[in-house]
């Protein structure tokens, strides 16, 4: 499978895009975080435990980024996002066509203290970072992430022979992973890929060490030891994680530039030269309803307040903070996610899938009766933006200026269905055009917000004379029907894994079927085309030609009709220095401040 | 006595039998394949049998019964298919936030309806137990939701008398300032159902000719009621009370969720969500068990209170 596209990271560039960036994260005094200042954040799912390559859900990598050393992460200001190093002394230099990358790890890194340890202060090295990596092709570890490494050469093969003796051999030699000294890291890929950096900046491919996984072996998600800003204090699972800045990171000192956005500056200003961490302590409660969590946030119990959508007509009217919370002091910081609704077609439907005229008409027919800004007020209350493009805003290979083929048209619809002979019967619903019953049957899980895309999508099809039928599927049933390719059209959702454009176009990829490619769309046409994509850079005029090229096919032939790219909003309290919400960085709390002076009393 | 004993514990076996059977058709008819969610956003074929591999859901159904069954035998259930978390801590840790709730709930909320049922079933017909029992009417319209909301809003957030939400460390420091407002709550649901039920069954005793008797023989009203008519009102009380309590293992999930207490009503939410069977399996068993247990409890005390009855 291929899943992943390129940002352009030659051995030139490296080197001088890593240079600020080497000064901005440059060893600091450390214990400069106070533990007075105590941070309270709020998750509204709970998380799942903190074993980097075990988990898959927002919250835990939240807590792991601010445990783990991952050899990159990205620039806290820069948008759109820009990878800069972080265990890693300067970005990596690539070689052989995107086909090895070569890490230098910093000297000096320790991991926090732990009995593991048995009282020796423990070093990081690129060793732990070959064992780190090694641990996702582990089938004992199921990893969810092990899709992301699959083009380390060596590693499947060793991931098959753990198969047949029941033990992974994590001594043994791999060409593609290496670790060429103590703190050299080569990484060897099969094919060309310019996103492996970007994989090396997500949040569980922080390095572990071997000694604490072989002494927690039991329970290897209770027991985080990185050599990150935060260790673990406290866990009450599924309510509670209190973090405590680690005494022994060795800290750097905030010296990120401004970018475009004006608001830079006056954090420029607040930040600038301080000594990083700040915070001494993180406190996150697991909030799971937005009242609970809104009225907390007002009461001041919490200092950073994801606000969900139905409460942003209140709190954040016309998109600005309502006249209380501006009074108190509080301040709305807004994104877009990098993320996409769209909606699809099963392309190997033998009813509506395939490239016949007619069935394609149909396809585009019942996305043009869709009507997305009714979406977006009614489901989304304003708080989403409409999607042209299947690569959302902050994406590298978006295209601001493209515009779909497939609006709101229910009109062109109706005469489209006339003209391939969809005739209405007496009842104003549509037959085939060989007089069987047209019925299309779309699945959904049973949710609220499900069940208002389910009206939506009904009031739809009524436009257009097409009798709609719901099925209601919980969510691993779906998976399983739409990776077998039976389940006819869902409403899906794709959020950024890293910033790059192929992450978005390989959900079309014929050979990603079964997989991720939920459509199950297969074009021999599309691919070879995609697959050109892969070797190009990512900034490349040229590879951006080719996006707009192969979505313009997509798009004529009715695959995906797309929704949006929704907004965060983040709502801040007064005492909270220097925030700015990360499209792809989740634990901001080591890039910002507190000051406990502004805190209403 | 304990032949009877003896013989209810062991009719709990076949019954015990056929939930184990419907907790695991019911899951593998509806519950979903975990696997597909667990191997990840990119997931292939082969990482998806890995994992049901390890699961074991990947064995013939005969197969997983059987584990089922050594797992109800054994009273272990292995770990959370999601979190890794052992199904015992589980429910080790989240069981007591929820009975520190529900415990002072059942206990306040049985003292408190049988109060008032006696005090409304005295003045029978009269103003107050028609405005009493309208009360009642109105209180039982409304959902728990919208008094989750409405006192949340208004005495946490906007009278600050209790914290909108939150669970500390200490039992007391829980049960004073945490739980609360969510007993309250789960009073004022609760008194109204069980006010007019228990009246009912107290009007039952009050036009009984032993009461007319009493009343003749010159007995105080307050004996008449609190002795001779609430000891015959309450075998049904008891029933109603004993058929409560198991309900107190699976939690109170929306006050849970809305005030953010680790219980194990949202650990029961959890693990339905992820399709997490390991966790759903021994929940159910064990209220089960529970419901049996406090069943053949409900009975032993149906004699202690009435000596007529027969234990057969």
């Amino acid at each position: 499978m291929i899943r992943r596209a390129p940002p352009a990271v030659s051995a030139a560039a490296t080197c001088v895009a890593g240079a600020a960036l080497v000064a901005a994260l440059a060893v600091a005094p450390a214990r400069a975080a106070d533990p007075e200042k105590v941070l309270h954040l709020e998750f509204e799912a709970a998380e799942t435990g903190f074993d980097p390559c075990k988990v898959q859900d927002y919250y835990s990598f939240v807590v792991n980024e601010g445990i783990f050393d991952s050899l990159l992460t990205y620039d806290y200001l820069a948008r759109p996002a820009k990878l800069v190093p972080r265990a890693a002394e300067a970005l990596p230099t690539v070689r052989d066509q995107a086909r090895t990358y070569v890490f230098k790890i910093k000297k000096g890194i320790y991991f926090a203290a732990d009995p593991a340890f048995k009282g020796r202060k423990r070093e990081l090295t690129a060793e732990d970072f070959v064992y780190s990596i090694k641990r996702f092709k582990d089938p004992a570890n199921r990893s969810p992430y092990e899709s992301f490494i699959e083009g380390i050469a060596g590693l499947e093969e060793l991931k098959k022979e753990a198969e047949k003796t029941g033990k992974f051999d994590y001594d043994r030699k791999v060409d593609g992973l290496q670790a060429l000294d103590r703190y050299t890291l080569q990484v060897k890929l099969k094919d060309t890929d310019y996103t492996f950096a970007y994989v090396m900046a997500l949040a569980n491919f922080g390095a572990v060490a071997r000694e604490v996984i072989e002494a927690y072996a039991e329970d290897t998600n209770a027991h985080p030891v990185g050599t990150g800003p935060y260790q673990l204090k406290e866990w009450v699972r599924s309510s509670k994680i209190i973090l405590e800045a680690n005494p022994g990171f060795r800290g750097f000192v905030w010296k990120f530039e401004p970018g475009t956005d004006p608001r830079d500056k006056e954090i420029v200003a607040a930040m600038k030269g301080k000594n990083m961490p700040q915070i001494g302590r993180v406190e996150i409660s697991v909030i799971e309803e937005q009242q609970a969590a809104w009225l907390a946030f007002q009461n001041g119990e919490l200092d950073v307040l994801h606000l969900r959508e139905q409460f942003a007509p209140i709190a954040i009217p016309g998109n600005k903070v309502n006249a209380e919370l501006a009074a108190a002091g509080a301040r709305l910081d807004r994104i877009t996610d990098p993320d996409l609704d769209y909606t699809y077609f099963n392309m190997a439907d033998p009813d509506f899938g395939g490239f016949a005229k007619e069935k394609i008409a149909l396809r585009r027919a019942i996305f043009m009766s869709f009507d997305n800004a009714e979406y977006l007020r009614v489901i989304r209350k304003g708080q989403a933006m409409e999607a042209q493009y299947p690569i959302p805003p902050g994406v590298v290979g978006h295209d601001a200026g493209y515009r779909t083929s497939i609006p709101y048209n229910p009109e062109l619809a109706n005469k489209l269905l006339d003209y391939f002979g969809y005739k209405r019967g007496g009842d104003g619903y549509r037959s085939w055009p060989d007089d069987r019953p047209l019925v299309w049957r779309y699945s959904s899980t049973p949710t609220s917000r499900d069940r208002e895309f389910d009206e939506l999508w009904q009031k739809s099809v009524e436009r257009i004379g097409i009798r709609l039928q719901v099925d209601k599927n919980k969510f691993p049933e779906e998976l399983k029907r739409e990776r077998a390719c039976q389940l006819l059209s869902r409403s899906a959702a794709w959020f950024a894994d890293y910033p790059d454009g192929d992450d978005f176009m390989q959900l079309l990829y014929g050979p990603n079927t079964h997989q991720n490619n939920s459509a199950c769309f297969q074009l021999p046409e599309w691919d070879r085309i995609y697959e050109r994509t892969r070797a190009l850079p990512p900034e490349s005029p040229e590879r951006n030609q080719l996006y707009r090229q192969l979505w313009r096919m997509a798009e004529v032939n009715g695959v995906w009709k797309l929704h949006d790219s929704r907004y965060r909003n983040m709502l801040v309290q007064p005492q909270v220095i220097g925030y700015k919400k990360h499209p792809i960085l989740l634990a901001e709390y080591m890039y910002y401040d507190l000051d406990n002076t502004r805190r209403r009393r | 006595m304990s032949a009877y004993i003896i013989r209810r514990i062991w009719q709990m076996i076949p019954t015990m039998l056929g939930v184990i059977v419907l907790v695991f058709i019911l899951f593998n008819a509806v519950g979903g394949d975990p696997a597909y969610v667990l191997a990840g956003k990119i997931s292939s074929a082969e990482q998806i049998a890995n994992i049901r591999r390890q699961l074991g859901v990947d064995q013939p159904y005969y197969v997983q019964l059987w584990i089922f069954i050594k797992q109800v035998l054994t009273a272990d259930f292995g770990a959370s298919w999601s979190t890794n978390e052992p199904v015992s801590h589980i429910l080790a840790t989240r069981l007591g936030p929820s009975l520190t709730l529900l415990v002072p709930w059942l206990i306040l909320s049985t003292l408190i309806s049988i109060g008032l049922a006696l005090a409304v079933a005295y003045v029978r017909a009269s103003l107050t137990d028609r405005m009493v029992m309208i009360a009642c009417t109105v209180g039982l319209s409304i959902s728990i939701l919208v008094y989750i909301i409405v006192f949340q809003y208004v005495f946490a957030y906007k009278l600050g008398w209790f914290p909108v939400q939150g669970w500390g460390d200490s039992f007391w420091q829980n049960l004073v300032i945490y739980a609360s407002l969510p007993i309250i709550i789960l009073l004022v649901v609760s008194i109204a159902p069980d006010l007019r039920l228990y009246r009912t069954f107290v009007l039952d005793e009050v036009n009984q000719d032993y009461v007319r008797t009493a009343r003749a023989k010159g007995v105080s009203e307050n004996r008449i009621m609190w002795v001779h008519v609430l000891r015959n009102a309450s075998i049904p009380i008891i029933t109603q009370v004993m058929a409560t309590v198991p309900g107190l293992l699976i939690g109170a999930f929306l006050l849970e969720r809305f005030f953010s207490i680790p219980g194990i009503g949202r650990e029961v939410i959890l693990a339905v969500e992820r399709s997490d069977f390991p966790v759903i399996k021994a929940i159910t068993v064990y209220v089960a068990a529970a419901t049996m247990i406090f069943n053949l409890l409900a009975d032993l005390m149906y004699k202690a209170v009435d000596p007529r009855v027969q234990l057969k």
